[in-house]
């Protein structure tokens, strides 16, 4: 039974996509099939991760969007930069990127033109179909839109990345309230970027008591993950690291 | 202060209208008239209307399926929002604003409810008090449009306008090229209107009536309109997107009534055996069809078989109807809520 996860975030920052990418790592390392969609139509980001170069890429999420491909035609194989090593011949781990185009022109008519929402939903269902998917993230645009909220509607799980800091707080309660309306279930937090010296005990429970949901992950602000500046993946590089052990709480979370 | 309160009482409508159509997107209906509408695309028998040139000219392939919840969630899929004109489906409407005007004694003075087993635009009028035999074909359609009040001419037809806008919960505007040609071509209808007033059946404006009457058949419509036409009738009357009334929900059960018994031409007594929900088609090639308490379900293609329904129309009628037991006379147990089909599934 395959699962449909949303990440989303209120405001932008937040460290989202980084998050998305390397928490599909870790749940295909565990002998999964991952699909990772970039809904984040407005601003997409998270195929540099993967060295999604521009001349691999054919089509995209738009190409699909306007009817001018399938959608699994523009979904690529990056088990090779997400995880390496996978025999050929082997249907588990993999990881798949439907990437978002980066051209100014095809993000511009998105914006003016718009597209049948319903369409997304669509994709994401053949998509997982097509490609015997376990799980298929959505990474999506910070703010309230239609992806996001298409997004959240259709998630088996919401996952709410948010910084200790008191814009995210009131953000992240729009989403939540957005969420409820919209009757999803399971809501998840992730706190990211936690300064060093931070009560994470303390910073756990006064979030679940604001939000009265479950904190999955305490995510520390990440020097190391900066000065990657999104050239690969982190759970590959810092194996050990406690961000690194964090996501695997919320891979456990998602796979139990 | 109130003028703050009204603007949050604004955005918190678009925003439930958002959250709304959101959860249409994601729903298993969606997925259902997706594939039905895949099934049926293929499907090429029948021809394009052609008794006036302008209707010759639709595409025979297009296709569009829309279902509206009397919640008002709506899903639609193909070519839902290309507009066509409604022809035979405006019939029931009009019958209701002559119910309105007139009050249902006078207006079954003037107009039976009985079926007949022949073609819409027959010449023929009940032996015993000289009425056509319903208002779902040409003769009853032309009688119910005599019953439009107005001051004049223009006032008439604003108000039948102004009833299909509310029904659409848009305004609805008339294809002139279509109207010229039903006007120009319809020497049918006007023996029809001619024989009628012989027998005092209708007033003595026949000639403005009869313009009238073209004028309802050229009205322009999408199959998202007919689909939300549905669901007002299904919603006791009540536009369930504007939440504006379109008819008095005293008579919404006299136009079911006429459209389950005579409205699909002289397929009527089939239909409402094989599909059985009320529904009235065009030789436009649209069909609009009510649930009662559920919705409404409009589709549109203009390839007729003989009888001059929508091929394709009916096929997906008669799929949803199995798939969900919508017949007005299933057996509870197989009865489905079309409305929970509306929003994903918990």
């Amino acid at each position: 039974m395959s699962k449909i996860v949303s990440i989303h975030s209120f405001r932008g920052g937040t460290g989202k996509s980084n998050v998305t990418a390397n928490l599909a790592v870790t749940i295909a390392r565990a002998g999964y099939r991952v699909g990772i969609v970039d809904t984040d139509i407005q601003s997409p980001g998270i195929h540099v991760v993967f060295h999604l170069t521009e001349d691999r890429v054919t089509h995209c999420l738009n190409d699909f969007l306007w009817g001018d491909c399938a959608i699994e035609e523009a979904a690529y194989d990056v088990t090779d930069a997400a995880i390496g090593n996978v025999a050929e011949s082997d249907d588990r781990p993999r990881v798949f990127l439907v990437p978002a185009s980066i051209k100014t022109s095809e993000i511009g008519r998105v914006l003016k033109e718009g597209y049948d929402v319903g369409l997304l939903n669509d994709g994401f269902k053949r998509l997982t179909q097509k490609l015997n998917l376990d799980f298929l993230l959505i990474d999506t645009h910070p703010g309230v839109n239609e992806e996001t909220l298409l997004s959240i509607v259709i998630s088996d799980r919401l996952l709410l990345v948010m910084r200790p800091d008191q814009q995210d707080f009131q953000g992240s309660s729009v989403t939540l309230e957005l969420a409820r309306r919209l009757d999803v279930n399971e809501v998840s937090l992730i706190v990211n970027k936690i300064p060093p010296g931070m009560d994470r005990a303390q910073l756990k429970t006064k979030v679940e008591t604001i939000y009265n949901t479950e904190v999955l992950a305490l995510l520390p602000l990440n020097f190391e993950l900066v000065r990657m500046a999104s050239s690969g993946l982190f759970v590959n590089r810092y194996p050990t690291h406690p961000f690194t052990r964090e996501l695997q709480l919320v891979a456990n979370a998602l796979t139990k | 202060m109130s003028s703050s309160q009204n603007g949050t009482g604004e955005s918190s409508s678009h925003l439930d209208a958002l959250l709304t159509r959101m959860k249409s997107a994601a729903s298993p209906l969606r997925e259902v008239l997706r594939e039905i509408h895949a099934k049926y695309a293929s499907l090429d028998d029948g021809n394009v209307a052609s008794y006036i040139p302008e209707l010759s000219k639709a595409n025979p392939a297009w296709f569009g399926i829309s279902a509206v919840s009397v919640q008002g969630q709506a899903i639609d899929v193909g070519d839902y929002e290309q507009q066509f004109t409604i022809q035979s489906a405006s019939k029931p409407f009009m019958f209701g604003l002559g119910l309105e005007d007139h009050g249902r004694e006078h207006v079954l003075s003037k107009i039976g409810v009985q079926p007949i087993g022949e073609a819409f635009n027959s010449i023929t009028l009940d032996q015993v008090a000289n009425r056509p035999f319903n208002p779902m074909i040409n003769a009853g359609a032309i009688a119910a449009a005599d019953l439009v009040k107005g001051k004049d001419y223009p006032e008439r037809v604003t108000r039948m306008i102004d009833m299909f806008s509310r029904y659409c919960g848009r305004t609805v505007y008339v294809d002139n090229s279509v109207f010229t040609s039903e006007r120009m071509t319809g020497h049918r209808n006007r023996a029809i209107g001619h024989l009628m007033l012989n027998f005092d059946m209708v007033s003595d404006q026949l000639d403005e009536t009869l313009e009238l009457y073209f004028q309802q058949c050229s009205l322009l419509v999408t199959c998202h309109d007919l689909a939300v036409m549905g669901a007002t009738l299904a919603n006791s009357g009540v536009n369930p997107i504007t939440g504006v009334r379109a008819i008095e929900a005293e008579y919404v059960k006299d136009l079911l009534s006429v459209m389950h018994t005579c409205g699909m031409y002289d397929y009527a007594g089939e239909w409402a055996y094989r599909i059985g929900i009320p529904a009235k088609s065009g030789v436009g090639g649209g069909i609009v069809a009510v649930i009662p308490g559920q919705g409404g379900i409009g589709t549109f293609s203009p390839k007729l078989d003989v009888k001059g329904n929508s091929v394709r129309g009916i096929k997906v009628f008669e799929d949803l109807a199995q798939r969900y037991g919508l017949h007005v006379f299933e057996a509870d147990d197989k009865k489905q809520s079309l409305v929970s089909q509306f929003s994903p599934p918990k």
